[in-house]
């Protein structure tokens, strides 16, 4: 297979690293260790994994990236790994982009790949990450990256077990006025924050189908590899609403209102106020039907409340920070944050690049993940920030689902003298699969 | 491209709002059943219930099954079709007899139900299975070696891992990474208890015959499984590695491992180091926060290359508040880079020792370092040194003395308002006064009182900046503003598009604890409404220092006064406009002109009567722009229009009062506008302002009534030089016609 290369050998790659100052974040071609045969010049070879609408937003991110030669996707839908196939060929000029149907196969093959990008439905992201980082790869997975706590574990732990990066797609946590949101709080400008408002999705609810989709005929396996479509879940009949997104409120293969936008805005919200590395203790149940209003609570004392309406915002995943000083917010589609006051925006550009700066982070999520591929040091949404504020994501849930208050003991990482709520932390995968 | 893609992801959500919605809304159900319901879901996984009865019974039971559960969802686990669901069932129950269960099957099912069994066999580790796992772990079917590699691994105890270390040997390379996973897993579980059996594990993995990341694995776990002499030998050997695979994971692991002898073995390392061996060094002693990485690092950020240089000085703050000094010294390098990445990582360093550092700079006799300590401490945002900026306030150099009353500016507390107008008031030079105003002026607007509540919006009107469409958008700003939001943007996805492919704009007017304001933002753009009122005290002392000032500092003040648009602020700039010094009654005049409330409105029309040319323009054009911000009638908006179009000579003037005749559509203002039809150097705007009312007029109630009257005009404007205009006109001109038959 012929490569696209970059032109770059190590040494001009660290003399412009060196020269760009606004992301003085070192790198080191040679870091990719893809069995210490890689010649320093080469790109980072990225294969995908499941890419349909969402992936592509994030193929078209990644493709114009200089040190990215993205080679081959695997997918069990043909229309989906042949449209991907397209975009990534035409990027190129070439008919190079290889196709696959079946992840093990195209993982056990290509041990040409440094890194995947996982984005298929929630069902798949934490096992095929899993499957990628034991073969050597280091993973970008799109959110919600786990259905369940068992699952971001078995993520966390193998991401530790093979040294592998890990990136999942939370990409507010590179985003200007995001980023503004969180160093407010953490400069102090907003005094002592008491609480902290996450939206989450304005469709579905927390309690999800259980029923099947009436039977319809079966695609040729070379169309659609149904039994690869589900994987890990259980069995049930083929219908195509669910391989064209109807799969999402699903109990089998959704994580329900609260994880399809929380898993966003948990993260934010628990980045912000430190705890990104811990998850709520303490969660209380509210009689509705998507946990619009739930208040949970962490060990510092901090309350994240979560939000379905459009109160707080006018756009998608947003998030408010209130101290006792006063108080930020922020949702797509703002060209700045709101404010308490109009003073706070003064500091703007300084805040920004300031964390820029002290981070070394670049402010493009795919970027970061890139750039980490390369020095090997955490991603700023990496495997424990993910587990953590999903965990968080799977509580509140279980709340839900009991309809009764819980408490959750992160360090235990379980639900507190609380067996019933303990069997809601894993599912037993379809076999073959296994974390 | 970025911002497509973004725009395109927007849209997406909008879309799959929809969509999701239409798909998923019907059919949720409870999740978990009462526990009542236990006996029902027995008896369907008994009866010939369908099969997808079945599976909602397993999944039912896994929330609420007691130990009775147990055995008809064991019975399942032969079964091709529902195993995986039995085991769903089982698995969360934490009960011995689902292990039992699972041990039992484990000799009797056979395929893909086996792979499914040794899998949660694992899950659950129960240690009784090692043996009967062993055996499997040579079959034939691959899928039943992986599974009980695996699971050996999760049950990791040392019998395990001789287990899995025997079966390595012999297993065929498609088979080895099963293997390998076992082997890790069972060393992490061993690695607290039995460091040693865990070591002998991972030295087997670490080999050189061993894929990259498994290698990797075996280093961390080798260092992480040692301890003492034996971890700090084995670190060096790796640290000093020419192979990048097995340096680059011990270096990962130190972020694992405390303590001074790591810290010490990076260091050792990193001199002689290749250079990409440096820079993953430097990063991993800046995660560490031990000062006693502190003269290896300073040394490569000392001199060398470049690329080293910057990834030493960024490591530095993270090693030790000790680093100040060091750093100060860089701030000044010949190399620009190399000043800025030290400027950046000195403001990113917190703690007592760095703001000490800042303070001596800051008494330093060079102009430049106390110039940058000054830019560090706003930075910094080092609160509590109004002393030593104060002192800075009085240093012989101005450009210190203006920095530093800015500083104090930035983050005075509102019990320090006195001292700023105090410094204003001492102020020698124009930068050093314009820095005090500024200081004064950012303090006003920090400290105001808050509240969305406080807001009333008036009026807010989306839509094209000339011609083309707007819309009335006053209640969805209003629900912004009651929802706590002092900030709205102008935007489509906002408001909707009231014209399309039309930069557009927002107006707002609004009031503010009743002092009546007005924004307008472009598309895009966001306007912040001034919900905020300035403390009364300040605005005392802001009098109260303009009465006895003179001179720039006394014009600073009323620029302040002017800005917090107070009514005593007001009569304080009237008063100023009689001042016997010139420069302080012309900036008042102007100040007076370009007010921000209406309250001004009866000083302006007075000013306006004035006999010097400057003074009767600068009130027309207030005048002008303050009539419609009135709380009043048309009427009365109308009579000072009247009023003061007898003033208006100048043809820019002229255009102004057009314009705002435009939002005022009655009879009357077009009886004022009309006239300037004439004229070639306003037709146009008059056109614009008579159209615009005319289209007004001609849907209000008295159209009929008002249609004769509509006809002359809109002959005029149909000669305007815009085709647009001219073609609006014509239109108008035949309905107007139309109605007057």
């Amino acid at each position: 297979m012929q490569k696209k290369r970059s032109g770059l050998t190590r040494r001009t790659f660290l003399r412009g690293t060196a020269a760009a100052v606004a992301a003085p974040m070192i790198v080191s071609a040679s870091a990719l260790g893809r069995d210490g045969r890689v010649p320093a010049s080469e790109r980072i070879i990225v294969g995908g994994i499941g890419i349909g609408n969402r992936g592509s937003h994030d193929l078209r991110w990644m493709l114009p990236e200089a040190d990215v030669q993205f080679v081959a996707t695997c997918d069990p839908q043909k229309a989906r790994r042949e449209a991907v196939k397209k975009l990534v060929d035409t990027n190129y000029g070439n008919t190079d982009c290889k196709v696959y149907s079946d992840t093990r196969q195209f993982l056990a093959e290509r041990t040409d790949i440094d890194a995947v990008l996982v984005t298929t439905g929630d069902r798949w992201h934490a096992l095929a990450s899993i499957m990628a980082m034991r073969a050597g790869k280091d993973v970008f997975s799109e959110k919600p990256s786990a259905m369940t706590l068992a699952e971001g574990q078995g993520v966390v732990e193998t991401a530790r077990r093979y040294g592998r990066i890990y990136q999942t797609g939370v990409q507010r946590l590179s985003e200007g006025n995001f980023i503004f949101c969180n160093e407010m709080v953490k400069l102090g400008r907003l005094g002592k924050v008491h609480t902290v408002r996450a939206h989450i999705a304005p469709w579905d609810a927390a309690e999800m189908r259980h029923d099947w989709l009436p039977e319809q005929p079966l695609p040729p396996k070379d169309q659609v590899d149904w039994d690869a479509w589900l994987g890990p879940c259980p069995w049930r009949p083929y219908n195509a609403a669910y391989c064209s997104g109807g799969w999402r409120g699903h109990y089998d293969f959704h994580t329900s209102c609260i994880g399809e936008w929380g898993a966003h805005t948990f993260a934010q919200c628990q980045e912000a106020i430190g705890q990104e590395r811990s998850s709520a203790v303490e969660y209380g149940y509210v009689a509705n039907e998507s946990g619009d209003g739930m208040k949970t609570r962490f060990s510092n004392g901090v309350i994240m409340t979560l939000e379905r309406g459009n109160k707080w915002w006018r756009g998608s995943c947003g998030v408010r920070y209130e101290g006792d000083e006063g108080w930020v917010a922020a949702a797509d589609g703002y060209s700045q944050p709101d404010v308490s006051s109009p003073a706070m925006l003064a500091d703007f550009r300084k805040i920004v690049s300031d964390y820029l700066a002290r981070t070394g982070r670049a402010p493009s999520h795919m970027r970061n993940w890139l750039d980490c591929i390369k020095s090997r040091r955490p991603a700023v949404a990496d495997e424990v920030l993910m587990h953590r504020t999903m965990t968080t994501v799977h509580a509140a849930n279980v709340c839900m689902w009991l309809k009764r208050d819980l408490k959750f003991d992160p360090a235990k990482e379980e639900f507190v003298n609380d067996a019933e709520a303990n069997r809601f932390c894993s599912r037993a995968m379809r076999e073959p699969w296994t974390i | 491209m970025r911002n497509t893609v973004m725009s395109k992801n927007k849209v997406m959500v909008l879309l799959a709002a929809v969509v999701m919605a239409s798909l998923v809304l019907p059919c949720r159900a409870q999740t978990v059943p009462a526990a009542s319901e236990m006996g029902r879901l027995i008896g369907v996984l008994k009866s010939d219930a369908t099969y997808e009865a079945k599976v909602t019974a397993c999944r039912q039971l896994s929330f609420i099954g007691s130990e009775r559960a147990v055995a008809p969802l064991a019975a399942l686990l032969g079964d091709e079709k529902l195993s995986h669901m039995a085991r769903y069932g089982l698995e969360p129950m934490p009960y011995g007899a689902v292990d039992d269960a699972f041990l039992a099957a484990l000799g009797q099912v056979k395929g893909k139900p086996l792979v499914g069994v040794i899998t949660s066999i694992g899950v659950r580790g129960d240690v009784r299975a090692i043996a009967p796992l062993g055996k499997l772990l040579t079959a034939t079917d691959a899928d039943i070696v992986e599974a009980a590699a695996r699971s050996l691994g999760s049950i990791g105890t040392a019998d395990a891992g001789n287990v899995l270390q025997a079966g390595l040997a012999t297993a065929p390379a498609a088979r080895q990474w099963a293997f390998y996973e076992g082997m890790l897993r069972c060393g992490e579980k061993l690695t607290a208890g039995q460091p040693a059996a865990a070591a002998a594990i991972y030295d087997v993995l670490r080999a050189s015959d061993k894929p990259h990341h498994v290698r990797a694995g075996g280093v961390r776990g080798a260092l992480l499984a040692r301890q003492g002499r034996e971890r700090g030998q084995l670190l060096g050997e790796y640290l000093r590695s020419n192979d990048y695979i097995v340096f680059a994971a011990a270096v990962q692991t130190t972020q694992e491992l405390a303590g001074p002898r790591v810290t010490a073995a990076l260091a050792a390392a990193l001199a002689d180091a290749p250079v990409d061996h440096q820079l993953l060094i430097l990063q991993a002693m800046a995660e560490r926060n031990d000062a006693a990485a502190l003269e290896a690092v300073y040394g490569l950020a000392k001199s060398g290359q470049k690329a080293v240089r910057l990834a030493a000085i960024k490591a530095l703050p993270d090693i030790a508040q000790a680093t100040g000094p060091v750093l100060v010294d860089l701030m000044f390098d010949a190399d620009g880079e190399i000043a800025k990445a030290a400027q950046d990582s000195f403001a990113a360093m917190s703690g007592p020792q760095a703001d000490a550092v800042v303070l001596d700079m800051l008494g330093s006799s060079e102009t430049a370092r106390q110039l940058r300590a000054l830019d560090l401490m706003g930075r910094r945002r080092m609160s509590g040194m109004t002393d030593a900026l104060l002192k800075a306030s009085r240093d012989n150099d101005e450009a210190v003395r203006s920095a530093s009353i800015a500083l104090l500016g930035d983050m005075a507390e509102a019990g320090q308002f006195p001292m700023l107008v105090d410094l204003l008031l001492k102020a020698s030079g124009r930068s050093e006064i314009r820095a005090a105003e500024r200081a004064i002026s950012s303090t006003c607007t920090r400290e105001a009182r808050l509240g969305g509540g406080n807001i009333v919006i008036h009026k807010a009107v989306y839509g094209a900046v000339g011609e083309g469409g707007r819309a009335n958008v006053t209640k969805q700003v209003a629900q912004m503003v009651e929802s706590g939001s002092a900030s709205i943007t102008a935007s489509n996805a906002g408001f909707g598009d009231p014209a399309q492919g039309v930069v557009k704009q927002l107006q707002i007017e609004y009031s503010v604890e009743g002092v009546r304001q007005s924004v307008t933002v472009r598309e895009n753009d966001t306007a912040t409404l001034a919900a905020s009122v300035v403390p009364a005290a300040f605005i005392d002392q802001l009098c109260a220092a303009a009465a006895k000032a003179s001179g720039e500092q006394k014009a600073a003040l009323l620029r302040v006064l002017r800005t917090t648009g107070s009514p005593r602020g007001l009569a304080a700039v009237v008063a100023a406009t009689k001042d016997a010094d010139r420069t302080v009654a012309d900036e008042a005049v102007s100040l007076l002109c370009g007010w921000p409330t209406a309250e001004a409105l009866g000083e302006v029309l007075k000013l306006a009567e004035a006999t010097d040319t400057k003074t009767q323009i600068l009130a027309v054009r207030g005048a002008i722009r303050l009539i419609p911000l009135q709380a009043a009638s048309d009427a009365k908006k109308l009579a000072g229009f009247a009023a003061i179009a007898p003033r208006v000579q100048r043809v820019e003037e002229k255009r102004l009062l057009l314009g705002a005749l435009g939002q005022v559509a009655t009879a009357e203002s077009l009886a004022i506008a009309a006239p300037y039809l004439d004229d070639a150097g306003t037709r146009n705007e008059a056109s614009l302002a008579v159209v615009t009312i005319a289209e007004a007029l001609l849907k209000g109630p008295d159209a009929a009534k008002q249609a004769a009257g509509l006809i002359a005009p809109l002959e005029k404007a149909g000669r305007a030089n815009n085709a647009d205009l001219a073609k609006r006109a014509g239109d108008l001109l035949a309905e107007a016609k139309k109605q007057a038959r």
